[in-house]
């Protein structure tokens, strides 16, 4: 045995942190980091962070290089090759809608919310891990732009995602979850989108995208899915070192801990409705129901999670159980919402056609045909009779997770799931036991939230009248984004690269 | 044929034959890699090769995608060489580990002893001495049974010449069976080793606590005699669990070392005691002695546990609770082929 002693990966990694850290001289350290006591954390030892990804700077470059370099080579080659036209149906480009403007933005807060944070830590490694994570998140939202952007060429409804993402009703629902994360202190978003998003339920979000494009012959999303895996394999570990390292620094830290899992467990939750509408309605070829996938992702590996940070005193999320409940339920109850308010949507809805519906029964034999069923068939009816419904009157949104009151209680599908309590002597509207809850921890943070339904009603959206805040506030292009698949532009677009004729009107559905 | 591989970043060397795995080599000349199936499918072993032809082997297509085959990832229980390599693995470089190198060795059966009604002592002479670190553990083999079978060394690294085992009868279990109903003094084993990543990291400030539950006395035996030999001055407490007064072994050894150290603490606990009146001391299992002890609070201190998985496990969650962790802890899991891959596990924690 020889030995020549060279760096590892740690020693190089600590080179590119904390070799680049000082101590001030002529400033206060508080003064420098300002933003980290407020939230009541303890750091007794920044030594205790354990780098969760030793990836050198040169190394990072070079490797990220070079999936790039492949990853625009295929997009070249999708685009040359009219890659839209192997997709499965016209219909799942509405996914991919729901995805530019719901979830690429999110990648572009998550940029920010990492830069920013990057900036707050008085410990060199959580500042660098953070640093590149943001860049990270900064490529994913570009690569995502740019592997859906072909579509844009073909499909409505995808020419102004950033725009949407800041105006639209429903999108408020992701755009506030990361506004209340980025506008929280540094550790607390460190908890809420490494930890409980990032870790905890993030193949909620991507392995359902992923594999719905591989099952829908997007090859284009498939390929950046693939590329951004790798990403998450360093997102994730930084989630878990992160929790790791607070609760290991000091015992005040536990609770405060837990209170920020259970609100973030609760907003990731709700977050994900929306996940959960696109697996079980908007792809054409399905990949799971929402209810196995919640199983899988959430139920085992959540609880095996659980149970190892049981030891750190840390107890599974308080309103979990509510959300196991609601796995049979929230998919169909937000489909059906869409669908009366398909005229103020940027993408297209639809009542699913008859093979759907039994899937949906198949997947869902408690609840399905007993609840749901019953009213996609009336809708169809009306809409075979060409009175297709659309819901003139706007929801009433949750004050914070912002969607509508539409949930039901865990007891009873039929009733509304709807609390409300006074502040300052004005009345705050919740869908939820949680969300009341997540409202009385911070009640000034939340009387801010910037509800759409409400701006729209005072005049801050354009109007007077809904065309006007959709066409004029909203940029859709009335009668081409929006509206029922069938008779869309789309469809018929769709169905002359498929040459397939138009329907008789009473084949719809 | 014989190809010779540097590890990195260590720099070390070793010899590997054709058709032996890196880790195989590795493993038997001292050199630690990270790994834990064995078999390609857990991607633990996962290592970059610098330089050289390398076979990854029956590698599974999960554990080392193509993209990773690509860049030069291979996994090291699987990788076979095809001409001298240098390799990279992610090792935090141990200050106190001396990276032994595993050899084979001749024993001779030269005591047995009845430690406990399901507790042998098999004390073997070798053919030659070992070097080997306190903690550390021999794979012994043994007739009628396939494979070898894992046993911590009890006696101090000083007496390198014999080995001291302390072998538990598991219900069903061949090797042990063997040992216990058929082995003879004057019988010869082949064993080899010094084998794990079990023993006292020295150069870590912080005083000791050992936990040890049925034969797992094995290793904090050879741990605490060496530490004494060798004057360590820090506090050392003992824990040792076991079922009833006819179970605990060695009490006397350590009572009597405890009344001549004043820096170890020898607390046994029986948790199938109830009814026993003539037992002063703790009832309970041994992860709550140590609760009792400590007041529930263990910071600042390094932990070595030592037996049956469910007891490692008990003291690992006191331990935490008691706010000392991952880091502060180090372990010797007595696993069998009774202890299937147990259920799903979280990322949460590396080695525990
Ligand atoms: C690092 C290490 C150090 C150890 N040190 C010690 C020590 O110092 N002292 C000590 O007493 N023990 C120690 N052990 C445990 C010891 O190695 C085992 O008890 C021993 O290997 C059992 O061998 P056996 O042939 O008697 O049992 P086996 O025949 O291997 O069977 C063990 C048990 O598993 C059951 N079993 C067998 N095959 C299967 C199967 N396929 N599926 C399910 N169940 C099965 C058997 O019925 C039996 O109950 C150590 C273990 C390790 C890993
Ligand atoms: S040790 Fe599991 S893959 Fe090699
Ligand atoms: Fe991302
Ligand atoms: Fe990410
Ligand atoms: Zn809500």
């Amino acid at each position: 045995m020889t030995a020549t002693k060279k760096l590892n990966l740690k020693q190089k990694y600590q080179y590119l942190t904390r070799d680049m850290d000082w101590e001030p001289s002529y400033q206060k350290k508080s003064d420098i980091f300002p933003q980290e006591d407020f939230e009541g954390i303890k750091i007794v030892d920044w030594d205790g962070w354990e780098d969760p990804f030793r990836l050198t700077m040169d190394a990072y470059w070079k490797y990220q290089a070079e999936k790039e370099k492949k990853l625009y080579a295929i997009f070249d080659a999708f685009a040359q090759n009219n890659g839209h036209q192997n997709i499965s149906d016209g219909r799942y480009v509405n996914s991919l809608k729901l995805f530019l403007s719901g979830v690429s933005p999110l990648e572009y807060a998550a940029f920010q919310g990492y830069a920013k944070v990057g900036r707050q830590f008085s410990g060199a490694g959580a500042r660098v891990a953070c640093q590149m994570q943001a860049i990270d998140e900064l490529r994913h939202s570009q690569t995502q732009q740019h592997a859906m952007s072909h579509y844009n060429k073909h499909f409505n409804g995808l020419h102004d995602a950033p725009l949407m993402h800041d105006r639209v009703w429903f999108l408020s629902v992701p755009k506030s979850f990361f506004d209340d994360a980025r506008s929280a202190g540094p550790f607390e978003f460190l908890t809420a989108i490494s930890f409980s998003f990032e870790y905890v339920l993030t193949n909620l979000l991507f392995v359902p995208f992923m594999s719905g494009a591989a099952y829908n012959g997007d090859m284009a999303t498939v390929t950046f899915g693939f590329s951004a895996q790798s990403d998450e394999a360093r997102h994730m570990t930084l989630g878990l070192e992160i929790i790791k390292f607070l609760l290991e620094q000091h015992e005040d830290n536990v609770p405060i801990v837990q209170k920020w899992i259970d609100k973030w467990f609760w907003r990731g939750f709700r977050l994900l409705s929306l996940v959960s509408m696109m697996m079980d309605y908007m792809l054409p070829n399905k990949v799971m129901s929402w209810q196995e996938a919640w199983e899988v992702y959430y139920e085992q590996s959540g609880g095996a999670l659980f149970k190892d940070l049981e030891r750190y005193g840390i107890r599974p999320p308080k309103y979990q159980d509510v959300a196991n409940a609601a796995k049979e339920h929230i998919s169909h109850q937000l489909w059906s919402t869409f669908y009366q308010y398909g005229q103020a949507t940027n993408f297209h809805t639809w009542i699913p056609k008859k093979e759907e519906l039994d899937w949906l029964a198949e997947k869902y034999p408690n609840s399905f045909d007993k609840y749901y069923r019953p009213r996609f068939e009336h809708w169809d009816a009306l809409q075979k009779k060409g009175e297709r419904f659309y819901n003139p009157t706007l929801p009433q949104l949750c004050q914070v997770c912002q969607v509508p009151v539409l949930f039901t209680e865990t007891d009873d599908p039929t009733a509304f799931s709807h609390r409300d309590t006074v502040y300052k002597e004005e009345r705050y509207h919740f869908c939820s036991e949680a969300c009341c809850e997540i409202f009385d921890n911070e009640p000034e943070k939340y009387i801010q939230a910037w509800l759409p339904v409400h701006q729209i009603y005072q005049g801050n959206c354009g109007g007077p009248d809904l065309p006007s805040v959709l066409s004029d506030y909203y940029h859709f292009n009335l009668g081409e984004d929006n509206l029922d698949f069938s008779g869309s532009p789309d469809e018929k677009r769709w169905n002359e690269i498929k040459g397939i004729k138009p329907l008789d009107k009473d084949d719809v559905a | 044929m014989t190809y010779t591989v540097t590890v990195e970043p260590t720099g070390e060397q070793i010899e590997v034959e054709e058709g032996q795995t890196i880790l195989q080599a590795a493993l038997r000349q001292g050199v630690w890699l990270p790994f834990a199936c064995g078999h390609g499918t857990c991607a633990t072993c996962k290592i970059t090769v610098l330089d050289g032809d390398v076979d990854v082997g029956e590698a599974s297509s999960f554990a080392l995608m193509d993209s990773e085959r690509d860049d030069g990832k291979v996994l090291a229980c699987c990788a076979t060489v095809e001409s001298d390599v240098t390799i990279e693995a992610d090792i935090d470089v141990d200050d106190d580990f001396e990276g032994l190198p595993v050899e084979d060795f001749t024993a001779t059966v030269s005591k047995i002893v009845d430690l406990s009604p399901t507790i042998k002592g098999i004390h073997l002479s070798l053919d030659r001495a070992m070097s080997f670190q306190a903690g550390q553990y021999i794979n012994l083999n043994v007739p009628g049974c396939d494979g070898a079978r894992a046993f911590s060394i009890a006696n101090p690294p000083s007496k390198g010449h014999e080995v001291e085992l302390h072998v538990r009868h598991v219900i069903g279990g061949s090797a042990t069976g063997y040992i216990h109903e058929q082995l003879k003094v004057g019988e010869t084993l082949p064993l080899s080793g010094p084998y794990g990543q079990f023993f006292v990291r020295s150069s870590q400030p912080g005083n000791l606590i050992f936990i040890a539950g049925g034969s797992g006395l094995s290793s904090p035996q050879s741990m605490i005699l060496d530490l004494l030999e060798k004057g360590d001055e820090r506090q050392i407490t003992l824990f040792q669990g076991a079922r009833n007064q006819e179970e605990l072994y060695n009490a006397d050894l350590f009572t009597s070392l405890a009344e001549k150290h004043s820096n170890l603490s020898y607390i046994p606990a029986l948790n199938d005691a109830e009814d026993d009146a003539d037992w002063k001391g703790f009832k309970g299992f041994v992860h709550q002695a140590a609760n009792t002890h400590f007041d529930n609070r263990f910071a600042n201190h390094k932990a070595y546990l030592c037996g049956p998985p469910p007891m490692i496990d008990a003291a690992i969650t006191a331990l935490m609770q008691g706010r000392l962790f991952e880091k502060d802890i180090f372990m010797e899991k007595f696993i069998t082929a009774a202890d299937g891959a147990d259920g799903q596990r979280s990322a949460l924690f590396k080695k525990i």
